[in-house]
């Protein structure tokens, strides 16, 4: 590595090129070309971290701005439309407001019928049956995912996209903790998976080299990430 | 410094708390704002971008990875690559640059402009250690290829750009800043 002519180690142009990546002086067809390879590619898309982390040391040239004081609202209309059944949770936020949510709103329509339905109930609630659509950002895979709470088992569909070649998607449960749980992976059109699951959870898909993710978490790309909601 | 730590209102994020990405807002949108204001050199452009931004951050908070932290990192880059993608479509992305590409003023020596520590460091005293070195490490380039490094950094100049401002040919600008990170790599793999 000294001398600049000899030849360089076979992974020394991908590291570079996800330095400039970084840096940013790829034109946009470069561009375009190294973020689809990093998609699929889980060794790229950490050299490309690890040239983010060093880069890092520029961030303090930038000063900060005022943002337009309506930007926020406009951002939180575009993400959460109003007709979005979890709206309710806006203001809340957290793991379980569903339920929370839910008891408040009959609280506040009809306080007796709440009381007398509380004296009521025998025991636990009847098993809820969730569903979540998970849909890509940058490609064409759409999973549709069904909890059947009585059987205690999800079933997740794909939709739309094809299963990569040599690789594999894995899903996993995001709950309170905030900490991924990997699920197993989805390689037939239509995987059955036996789970206890709540509404609130979030499901949450990544492609992973083939046998699924070597370590504790999601190691390539998530693509899509969807909350479970009930049906 | 005692607000609630970026990397766990990320964390709340992924689990699409809203409360919690209203936080994330709060504690970022001025330097993402800043960010994006100076790649774009247009206020109206990096309002627009700023809000694509905040709406991929509530998407790829699940990404966000905890126990490397740096949440602030994390979305400077997010911030920068919406920028860039910005710019590169730009349909006078070779040559015709926006007005505010002209020789930068204030960059005439970059390595004392970088920090000695960030405020946005999240207290890890690892990545601190990391920053040290990385400085350090620009200090061994020479002033004007770390000038070029850091001007293409913050402002997202592409290898077009940079050769008209040094008015050298583009292969020329590519090799010098390639040698430069392949220093910078080697510095910091010693």
């Amino acid at each position: 590595m000294t001398d600049p002519t000899s030849t360089p180690p076979p992974d020394d142009d991908a590291d570079l090129q996800a330095a400039e990546y970084v840096l940013g002086t790829l034109e946009a067809s470069e561009r375009d070309a190294l973020r689809d390879r990093a998609m699929v590619d889980g060794a790229r898309a950490a050299r490309i971290r690890k040239w983010e982390a060093r880069l890092a040391v520029f961030n303090d040239g930038y000063d900060e701005a005022p943002p337009p004081p309506d930007l926020l609202p406009r951002i939180e209309a575009a993400l959460f439309p109003p007709s979005d059944p979890a709206r309710a949770r806006t203001q809340r936020g957290g793991f379980l407001t569903g339920w929370l949510g839910g008891a408040l709103a009959a609280a506040a329509l009809a306080a007796v019928l709440f009381v007398a339905l509380a004296q009521f109930r025998p025991g636990p609630p009847p098993p809820v049956s969730l569903s979540a659509e998970l849909a890509a950002e940058d490609t064409d895979l759409r999973l549709s995912a069904r909890w059947d709470g009585a059987a205690g088992v999800l079933e997740v569909t794909r939709t739309a996209g094809d299963r990569p070649a040599t690789q594999d998607y894995e899903l996993w449960l995001i709950d309170a903790t905030g900490v991924p749980q990997s699920l197993g992976l989805l390689r037939a059109e239509v995987t059955q998976l036996p789970v206890a699951l709540a509404p609130g959870q979030v499901l949450a898909v990544s492609l992973e080299p083939e046998g699924g993710s070597p370590a504790d978490a999601p190691t390539g790309p998530v693509l899509a990430v969807a909350e479970l909601t009930e049906l | 410094m005692s607000n609630p730590s970026l990397d766990d209102l990320l964390q709340q994020v992924a689990r699409q708390d809203r409360a919690a990405f209203r936080a994330v807002y709060g504690q970022s949108a001025p330097k993402l704002m800043g960010v994006l204001l100076r790649m774009l050199g247009s206020r109206d452009e990096a309002e627009d971008v700023l809000q694509e931004v905040y709406i991929r951050v509530w998407r790829r908070a699940v990404q966000f990875d905890a126990a490397r932290g740096q949440a602030m990192g994390w979305l400077i880059a997010i911030a920068r690559n919406a920028a860039l993608d910005r710019l590169r479509a730009r349909p006078e992305a070779r040559g015709m640059r926006r007005t505010n590409s002209s020789p930068d003023p204030d960059a005439p020596d970059p390595v004392a402009a970088l920090p000695s520590h960030g405020p946005d460091a999240e207290g890890l005293l690892a990545a601190r250690g990391e920053m040290a070195r990385v400085i350090d490490c620009f200090g061994e380039l020479e002033p004007d290829r770390a000038s070029a490094v850091q001007g293409a950094y913050l402002m997202g100049l592409s290898y077009q750009d940079l050769a008209d401002r040094y008015g050298v040919p583009i292969n020329t600008i590519r090799t010098w800043l390639r040698r430069s990170l392949q220093r910078l790599r080697e510095c910091l793999e010693r």
